[in-house]
């Protein structure tokens, strides 16, 4: 019975645990948005209004039904563009991890696009697909691609050649030695991977669509700058945050714990 | 009765000959022990017996079905928990969740693991209870041939010889044969039925040593004094560095290559 106990209770342990730490986080925030505040007393409200009157201002905004349907525009665009580059950039990325030659040739080449600014892809994508939602997508797509490939080629070129003769010893089904051996391994490279992935694509996604698109977060950014309304441009700001966040240690951190709790958990 | 006979292996990194006409037979039940210093291929031969490497060239005949592997270190799966490292061969024969567990259960306690061990991720287990793990994984599939690797050379006199007793015990109740690759002399001599000595290059057999003792007859005493022996021994002292001299390069009959041989 204790067996099948533990899990259970080391389960509950670690998401209480994990929710404690949270206070950590909100006091640091907490402190920054102190800090927020006082430059808000400093500099008047056009300059910098303060937390409070920002806060203010998106709730009315989203009592207006301004913000929503923009929020949900862009996020569909950051869905798309990222489920792309981590769909098909990390099937590529094992691939490249499976040979040796495909994963020196691939290193400059990740390299060369990590490097290669978005606002560049911007440009190039507004000259290929016009003003329309092809042009988000895509950059966001260019953006995360090398981040998801790099994580997963780079799992699958370090896992232990020891363990693979284990699988090969006690002749292990292909099935088997993809669910047991490489999935396990690749994931603790792939879930960083991802996070980093997430984070750009949100930042990607609202940069082109200030420049490029008529509606969505970013096209709201640039209304409220064009109307000089800092307000409603920390709102904005805020909101897209607060998602990340929301999706981050919400979402995919209490994730990345239950499939790495083979690695994080202390010893007895 | 189950069998492997090897003629005539001959294997070769890049130009390095690790291992030149080297041959050997096992039979069920029986212990057979490769001793050697260093570098003279016997992790090579037995990751050739494992299928892990394939040969340059062999004459090999085999009829053991369920081959089992005790690395030198544990090699665990850290994402698996004891319980699931155990019975690793087990699922890969199709064998259902429910039995596994039962399996586990079992052979943990043959092992000397507790219920709470089983939950364990290798990373929470001492040394000692990783390797009590791996070689309960090698058992769990009840091979008919048990290929070791040094697997008991990291651990304390007082395991060992636990580890040793389940060893015994394995051979006795199933017939199963074990190929053990050893530094010891005296594991050598406590556990096999004959003794392989073997020199590196290129890496091949020189000697070969039978024990008559039946185990269960075999007291400490018994082990020292032939231990002591075999220490004796012109090929074993040149072998290990003990004593000057050449060991020469045999080649055991003329042709080169396997033209018309059989097992």
């Amino acid at each position: 019975m204790t067996l099948f106990l533990r899990p259970v209770r080391k389960a509950l342990g670690a998401t209480l645990a994990y929710l404690w730490s949270g206070w950590g986080a909100v006091a640091s925030i907490l402190l920054f948005c102190a800090l927020w505040e006082f430059g808000g007393r400093v500099y008047g409200d056009l300059v910098l209004p303060g937390p409070v009157a920002t806060l203010q201002q998106l709730s009315s905004m989203f009592e207006s039904g301004q913000a929503l349907p923009e929020l949900i525009i862009s996020a569909r665009r950051t869905l798309y563009g990222l489920g792309l580059a981590l769909g098909i950039g990390t099937l590529l990325g094992l691939l490249a991890g499976r040979s040796l030659t495909a994963a020196m040739m691939s290193r400059p080449l990740v390299t060369l696009l990590l490097g290669m600014p978005p606002i560049a892809w911007l440009v190039l994508a507004m000259l290929w697909f016009g003003m329309g939602d092809a042009t988000p997508v895509f950059t966001v797509f260019i953006a995360c691609f090398p981040i998801a490939f790099a994580g997963a080629m780079q799992g699958g070129r370090t896992l232990d050649n020891k363990l693979k003769d284990v699988a090969l010893a006690y002749r292990l089904p292909w099935r088997m030695v993809l669910t047991d051996v490489y999935l396990p391994h690749i994931t603790s490279y792939l879930f960083p991977a991802w996070i980093t992935a997430l984070g750009t694509s949100w930042k990607v996604v609202v940069m082109a669509e200030l420049l490029t698109t008529v509606d969505g977060v970013g096209a709201a950014l640039a209304v409220s700058r064009a109307q000089l309304d800092t307000a409603s441009s920390l709102g904005w700001i805020v909101a897209v945050l607060g998602l990340l966040l929301a999706l981050e240690y919400l979402l995919l951190e209490p994730i990345k714990r239950r499939v790495e709790r083979w690695r994080t958990e202390p010893g007895p | 009765m189950s069998e492997l006979h090897i003629r005539h292996l001959y294997h070769r990194y890049g130009i390095t000959e690790v291992l030149a006409d080297v041959g050997l037979d096992l039979y069920a039940g029986e212990t057979l022990a490769l001793v050697g210093p260093s570098g003279c291929g016997k992790s090579t031969l037995l990751h050739i017996v494992a299928g892990l490497l394939t040969p340059s060239e062999v004459v090999m005949q085999s009829t053991f079905r369920g081959v089992a592997c005790v690395f030198q270190e544990p090699r665990l799966m850290p994402w698996k928990n004891a319980a699931d490292n155990i019975t690793l061969g087990l699922k890969a024969l199709g064998v259902p969740k429910a039995a596994r567990q039962r399996q586990a259960i079992s052979l943990a306690e043959r092992m000397g693991l507790s219920v709470e061990d089983l939950g364990k991720y290798p990373h929470e287990l001492s040394g000692g209870m990783q390797s009590r793990v791996s070689l309960a994984r090698a058992l769990a599939i009840n091979p008919d041939l048990l290929l070791l690797d040094e697997p008991f050379s990291a651990l304390d006199i007082g395991l060992k010889g636990e580890l040793y007793r389940q060893l015994e015990d394995q051979v006795h109740r199933h017939g199963t044969a074990v190929l053990m690759i050893t530094h010891d002399l005296m594991e050598a001599v406590r556990l096999a039925d004959r003794i392989l000595m073997m020199v590196p290059a290129p890496g091949r057999m020189v000697y070969e040593f039978t024990l008559q003792q039946p185990q269960a007859e075999r007291s400490s005493n018994w082990v020292y004094q032939t231990t002591a022996e075999l220490m004796q021994v012109n090929e074993v002292r040149i072998g290990f560095g003990l004593a000057e001299g050449e060991l020469p390069v045999q080649s055991s009959h003329g042709h080169a290559q396997h033209s018309g041989c059989a097992v």
